[in-house]
């Protein structure tokens, strides 16, 4: 591939679209508005549930930080969109048994381990399993971590009272909306990565930038742990 | 497993090792430092309280509140004649807490409200207004300054007010008329120990 100079306009281009994610992904559970919505809402409502779905995921930072380590070396279309479906079958799956088997699960905890799922995709963008004894299938742990990260959307959903009635329709929208955010906000970060990739700096900073990914999981990770033991629950 | 056929990043061990320390450490330090103190108001290193950050964030009210000095009470009657007036305020610090209770022999008009310290009356603030002949609740002092209520009787007969409160204020002061008096009132014990923060 021959490498060129990345453009001011590209330059541009990233940093407005970078901006642009920045500010809504700073909420991350369903904002209270939205908690009020589904609070007052009895019965199906296909396009709102939607909405929120895809407003939750596309300000959804864990799963934003995790899909960029996933995609980051993902450099023909086949393959992201082969890994991105796995990971969407996963959380598809948890989301919807989640909430509607009602399992309870401590959100802190999963967190934690969505935070722990960025780490292992910037371990691995670093070539850390070639230095250990094993190394885990890509797909297969992109997999599973996908069933933590829809555990992940379903504690938040169950948050927030759901009537009963047309509960399956609008957890399915809700789904539906998660992957129609997934495709904005992966193509918003494949458009990021694609116009920085033109530039030569991108392999160069790989190991600098798969390092700071693993900061942001441990970050993330460190502080759902730290709410797991810190925040009282009050029964 | 590289299906994708590119190639993917081939540090040393020690790099790799490096990496994943910096990493970690540098989560620490920010976890540590700013992110618990402020979300959580945790902080065992002492950092955010270096940093005046502790409890930025934790959400509006913590369950609970230590403080250093004993707690006062008070109680005190007026008796307002047809169109007469009065003011009491307490002298109170930002933040602090009160509970109070009044109630008088007939519907008067009350309004509660507080000024800040040094600022005056222009920029009072009021937080509760109206006619009645009771009133019961807890306020918390959004500022440093005096607050209370202002009482007027508006009806034909004599109307007497009595208030109950308890808090941390340190006295209180009457308004009435064109006399103002300040109403010296001690903590509940005298015996209370010194607290080192």
């Amino acid at each position: 591939m021959r490498r060129r100079q990345l453009s001011p306009a590209t330059g541009w281009l990233v940093v407005l679209g970078g901006l642009l994610f920045a500010v809504p992904a700073l909420a991350h559970t369903i904002a209270s508005d939205d908690a009020n919505f589904v609070l007052g809402v009895d019965g199906p409502a296909i396009l709102p549930f939607i909405y929120l779905g895809a407003k939750h995921m596309v300000t959804g930072y864990d799963h934003l930080l995790f899909l960029a380590g996933v995609i980051f070396f993902l450099y023909r279309p086949r393959h992201v969109v082969q890994y991105v479906t796995l990971f969407a079958v996963g959380h598809s799956i948890t989301l919807l048994a989640g909430v509607l088997a009602n399992w309870q699960v401590n959100a802190y905890l999963i967190d934690a381990v969505i935070g722990l799922s960025i780490v292992y995709k910037a371990f691995e963008n670093l070539g850390g399993f070639r230095l250990l004894p094993f190394q885990p299938d890509t797909r297969i742990a992109v997999f599973v971590f996908g069933l933590f990260h829809g555990l992940g959307l379903a504690t938040k959903l169950q948050e927030y009272e759901l009537s009963d009635n047309g509960l399956v329709t609008n957890i399915l929208s809700f789904n539906v909306g998660v992957e129609i955010g997934q495709v904005l906000a992966l193509s918003a970060i494949f458009l990021f990565l694609s116009a920085w990739r033109t530039s030569s700096s991108y392999l160069q900073h790989a190991f600098t930038t798969n390092t700071a990914l693993m900061t942001g999981g441990f970050l993330l990770a460190g502080y759902q742990l730290a709410a797991f033991f810190l925040v009282p629950v009050y029964l | 497993m590289e299906s994708n056929g590119q190639p993917r990043l081939a540090p040393s061990p020690r790099a790799l090792l490096t990496a994943c320390l910096t990493a970690a450490g540098i989560a620490l330090v920010v976890l540590f430092a700013a992110i618990l103190p402020a979300e959580f108001g945790y902080d065992p290193l002492r950092i955010g309280q270096l940093l005046g950050i502790t409890g930025l964030s934790t959400g509006e009210e913590q369950p609970l509140e230590n403080r250093l000095q004993p707690h006062r009470t008070d109680f005190v009657e007026f008796y307002l004649e047809p169109f007469q007036s009065v003011e009491y305020k307490y002298s109170m610090d930002v933040d602090a807490p009160l509970v109070f209770s009044w109630e008088a022999d007939d519907e008067l008009y009350f309004d509660m409200h507080a000024e800040p310290a040094g600022l005056g009356e222009d920029y009072a603030e009021s937080f509760a207004q109206g006619t009645a002949a009771a009133r019961t609740g807890s306020y918390h002092a959004p500022f440093t300054g005096i607050h209370g209520w202002f009482w007027e009787n508006r009806s034909g007969r004599d109307i007497e007010v009595r208030l109950y409160t308890a808090g941390f204020y340190y006295n209180s002061t009457v308004f009435s008329g064109s006399v103002e008096y300040d109403r010296e009132l001690d903590p509940v014990s005298s015996t209370f120990p010194e607290i080192v923060p």
